[in-house]
C-alpha cells in the first residue's frame, strides 16, 4: 500500500508576481514549511505556472525524488490540470500532484483577502493540510468506460441549435429538448437583430429548417428533462414529452383547423402578451416543426366535453385528443445547456407603472409589435386605443444594475434600444418623437458604438437619468414622467404616448430545478456556473455537462454563437476519445447515491 | 498503524451532512490522533469536490478515494477506517 513507504514530499509556493508575495512573508512560509513532517524540500517562485517555474519544478521532483509535490498557489480550478501534467512530465501520477489556493487571502480584489499576519496562519494550516493529505492519499483506480456517441443539448434556442449543428456535422447523434412546441428561442422572436439589422428569422431559419431535417438530430419539442444519471460517457436521461394532441406526421401545417377554432386566448410566449391566438394554433409562420398544436388549458373539448371543430376539419385526420405524457429515454455521452434567458416582469418595479398603465410595455413586447409576423403586422400601435404613437419613451436598466432587483449589467438591453429606435425612425414612423432615458450607453460589441453614433444621428434624444416616477393622464392614456437631464441641467417633464422599458435578462424558468437535476451549480444571479469565468467559461462542475449562450450569463447572439461552437468542440474532445478511463467510484456513485442534499 | 484523512464534503444546507459530522466526531475520539477529518465546504471550496466527481453531499472521501456519497451507517464508516489504518 501506497501510505506504508515514505514519502518525499516537495511544496512549491508561488508569489504570483505580487499577488501572494504582497500580501504575505513569503520567506516565513517557505521556513514554516520546512518543518511540516515529510516535506523533503522547499522552494518558492515568482510564478509557478509559466515555463520557468515548470521546470523548476520538474527539476526538483527528478533531483530530489519527489514522490508527492503540493503547490500552493492560486484556485485549482484555474491551474490544477497544468501542474498535474507538469507533474506527469517529471514522472510524478497526476492524483499526487495537489494545487492549493492561498492567493484568495492576498489578492487585490478578492473578497476572502485579509492582513498579512492571517494570510500567513491561513496559509501555513492550509499547505500543512495539504502535506498531510497528499502523504495518505492512494492512487484512485481507473476504470476503462464506453463514451456514447451522442449528445443531449437542453434548449432549441440559437445557442442551443447552433452546438447541435456543429456536433450533427461532425457525426454524432444529437437530441435536441425544446420544452416549448417549436425551436428557435428568443432569436426568433426579435424581428431584427443588431448590429447588422438582419431580419432575424432570415438569419435563423436555415438554421432551424436545416435542424429539422438534418439526419443526425432528434428533435424533441414539448419535452423537458425529468432525470439525468450517470458520468461522462454515459448519462442516463429521461425526458417528459408533453402532448401535441396532433399526430405529427399526419400534420401538414395547412391551418384550417385554427380557422374553425372558436377559443380565443391571449399569446403570452409568442406575442408577448401583445396579441391572441387560438387554443389550437401554429406558434408562427416559420415555426419548426410548423405542426399544430393544442393548448389543453383552452381548448373547449378538455374544458367541458365540447366542440372538436378541429377534428372535423382537419383534412389529414391529424387531431389526436389521447394523445398522453410519454417518458422518453435516451443515453448520451455528453450534455450541452442552452435554456437561454427571461425577461424580467417589470411588475416589481411599481414606479414605472408596468401592469397598471397599459401604455407601459416591455422592449421585448415592442419587438413582437415591429415584426411584421407579428400581432400588429408591423404595425405600432398603443395597447390602449389602437393609434399610432406620436412619441415614446425608452427607459433603460429596469430591473438590472439594480441593488433591489439584479445587481448585474443585462449586457444587451442598451443595443437593442437602439435597435428599435433606428427601425421606428426609419421604418415605421419616421416622424415620431423618441427619448431613450439611460445611466450608460454600454455599446462594447464590434461594430457597437458606431451603431450608437448612428442612432444619435438619427435625432433621437438621449437623456442621462432614468425618471422617478410615472403618472398616467386619466382621459388619454398618456404617460407623464419628470426626468433630470444633467446635460442641460433641468428637470423635464415629458408628455408621452408610450413607454417602453430595457428589462433585465434574468435566467430562464426551470434553471433552478434543472441545475438540481443535473447537479450543475448556479452562480449569484442565478445563472449556470462556469468553472472558472476567464479561462473556462463553458465547463461546469461536471465533467462531460457544459453551458452556452444566455443560460450561463445574459450576452448577445455573437457571444451565443462562440460559446455554442466552444461547448461543441469540449464535447466532440470527450466523444472522440470512444473510451475513457475515469475513478472507479465515479462509475460506481450512482449506486451509492442515497439521501443528503 | 497508519493515519487515515477524512475529506467530509458538506454544505450548509444540506439536510444528512450533521449526521456524518457526528459521526465523525464521535469517531475522532475513538481513534485519537490517527483519524484526520477536514471538513470541505462545497460552497466556499468549489473545486474540490469537482475533483473526485461529487454530485452532492455529503459525501466522504478516505486517503483519497471516495468512499461514501450520502450518509453511511456508523459501523460502515467506522469499517473503512479501520480497514486504512490496518492497512
Amino acid at each position: 500500500m501506497d501510505g506504508k513507504k515514505e514519502k518525499r514530499i516537495g511544496v512549491f509556493i508561488c508569489h504570483c508576481g505580487k499577488n501572494i508575495a504582497g500580501g504575505v512573508n513569503i520567506e516565513d512560509l517557505v521556513e514554516s514549511s520546512r518543518q511540516i513532517q515529510g516535506v523533503v524540500y522547499v522552494i518558492d517562485n515568482k510564478f509557478s505556472c509559466s515555463e520557468d517555474g515548470q521546470v523548476a519544478i520538474q527539476k526538483a521532483i527528478q533531483n530530489q525524488k519527489l514522490d508527492r509535490v503540493v503547490i500552493a498557489a492560486c484556485d485549482p480550478a484555474l491551474h490544477l490540470m497544468t501542474f498535474q501534467r507538469c507533474g506527469k512530465k517529471a514522472g510524478i501520477e497526476p492524483g499526487f500532484v495537489d494545487l492549493i489556493d492561498i492567493r484568495k487571502w492576498t489578492m487585490h480584489g478578492s473578497p476572502h483577502r485579509v492582513d498579512s499576519e492571517q494570510a500567513f496562519e491561513k496559509s501555513k494550516k492550509l499547505i500543512e493540510l495539504a502535506v498531510k493529505r497528499i502523504s495518505l492519499k492512494r492512487l484512485i483506480p481507473l476504470v476503462e468506460v464506453k463514451v456514447e456517441q451522442s449528445v443531449l443539448v437542453i434548449g432549441g434556442g440559437v445557442a442551443g441549435l447552433e452546438a447541435g449543428l456543429d456536433l450533427a456535422d461532425k457525426g454524432y447523434r444529437v437530441h435536441i429538448i425544446e420544452r416549448l412546441p417549436t425551436i428557435g428561442g428568443k432569436m426568433a422572436l426579435l424581428y431584427k437583430v443588431f448590429p447588422t439589422n438582419d431580419c432575424a428569422p432570415c438569419i435563423l431559419a436555415p438554421k432551424t429548417a436545416y435542424a429539422n431535417i438534418h439526419p443526425n438530430i432528434n428533435l424533441l419539442t414539448n419535452s423537458e428533462v425529468n432525470s439525468v444519471e450517470g458520468y461522462i460517457g454515459n448519462f442516463d436521461i429521461k425526458v417528459i414529452k408533453k402532448p401535441r394532441y396532433i399526430d405529427a406526421k399526419r400534420c401538414t401545417g395547412c391551418g384550417d383547423c385554427i380557422e374553425k377554432c372558436p377559443s380565443k386566448v391571449t399569446d403570452n410566449v409568442y406575442s408577448a402578451g401583445m396579441g391572441q391566438r387560438k387554443a389550437i394554433y401554429i406558434p408562427y409562420d416559420l415555426a419548426i416543426p410548423k405542426k399544430a398544436v393544442i393548448d389543453a388549458e383552452n381548448c373547449l373539448y378538455f374544458k367541458r366535453d365540447a366542440c372538436r371543430l378541429c377534428e372535423k376539419e382537419c383534412p389529414t385526420d391529424a387531431i389526436d385528443f389521447e394523445q398522453q405524457t410519454r417518458t422518453i429515454e435516451l443515453k448520451v455521452g455528453a450534455i450541452i445547456v442552452a435554456t437561454g434567458f427571461d425577461e424580467y416582469n417589470p411588475t416589481e418595479k411599481s414606479e414605472y407603472g408596468y401592469g397598471r398603465y397599459d401604455n407601459v410595455i416591455t422592449q421585448f413586447q415592442l419587438a413582437r409589435l415591429l415584426d411584421i409576423d407579428g400581432p400588429t403586422k408591423g404595425k405600432l400601435l398603443r395597447p390602449t386605443d389602437g393609434r399610432e404613437p406620436k412619441s415614446i419613451v425608452m427607459i433603460q436598466c429596469v430591473g438590472s444594475r439594480d441593488k433591489n432587483a439584479n445587481d448585474y449589467c443585462s449586457n444587451i438591453c442598451c443595443m437593442y434600444a437602439l435597435k428599435h429606435a433606428q427601425m421606428i425612425r426609419e421604418m415605421v414612423l419616421p416622424d415620431i418623437e423618441i427619448y431613450i432615458c439611460y445611466i450608460d450607453m454600454r455599446t462594447t460589441g464590434k461594430g457597437f458604438e458606431e451603431y450608437y453614433r448612428k442612432t444619435r444621428e438619427l435625432g433621437i434624444n438621449f437623456i442621462r437619468g432614468r425618471p422617478s416616477e410615472i403618472i398616467e393622464e386619466t382621459n388619454t392614456k398618456n404617460l407623464i414622467l419628470k426626468v433630470e437631464d444633467p446635460d442641460i441641467g433641468r428637470l423635464l417633464k415629458i408628455e408621452t404616448d408610450l413607454i417602453v422599458l430595457a428589462c433585465a435578462t434574468i435566467p430562464s424558468s426551470g434553471t433552478r430545478q434543472l441545475s438540481q437535476i443535473l447537479h450543475i451549480k448556479l452562480d449569484e444571479n442565478g445563472f449556470f456556473k462556469e468553472v472558472h469565468p476567464k479561462l473556462r467559461p463553458v465547463e461546469t462542475n461536471v465533467r462531460g455537462i457544459y453551458i452556452c449562450g444566455a443560460a450561463q450569463g445574459p450576452k448577445d447572439i455573437p457571444d451565443s454563437i462562440v460559446q455554442a461552437r466552444a461547448v461543441a468542440s469540449f464535447s466532440d474532445s470527450e466523444l472522440r476519445k470512444a473510451k475513457i478511463k475515469l475513478p472507479g467510484y465515479i462509475v460506481k456513485a450512482r449506486k451509492l447515491n442515497q439521501g443528503g442534499s | 498503524m497508519e493515519e487515515v484523512y477524512v475529506e467530509d464534503f458538506m454544505s450548509p444546507g444540506c439536510v444528512g451532512c450533521p449526521a456524518v459530522k457526528a459521526m465523525l466526531e464521535e469517531l475522532s475520539i475513538e481513534f485519537e490522533d490517527k483519524l484526520i477529518v477536514e471538513e470541505v465546504d462545497i460552497t466556499v471550496d468549489t473545486t474540490r469536490a469537482t475533483q473526485y466527481g461529487i454530485m452532492s453531499v455529503p459525501a466522504l472521501a478516505i486517503n483519497g478515494i471516495l468512499k461514501f456519497v450520502g450518509v453511511p451507517s456508523k459501523e460502515e464508516l467506522k469499517k473503512a477506517i479501520l480497514e486504512e489504518i490496518e492497512g
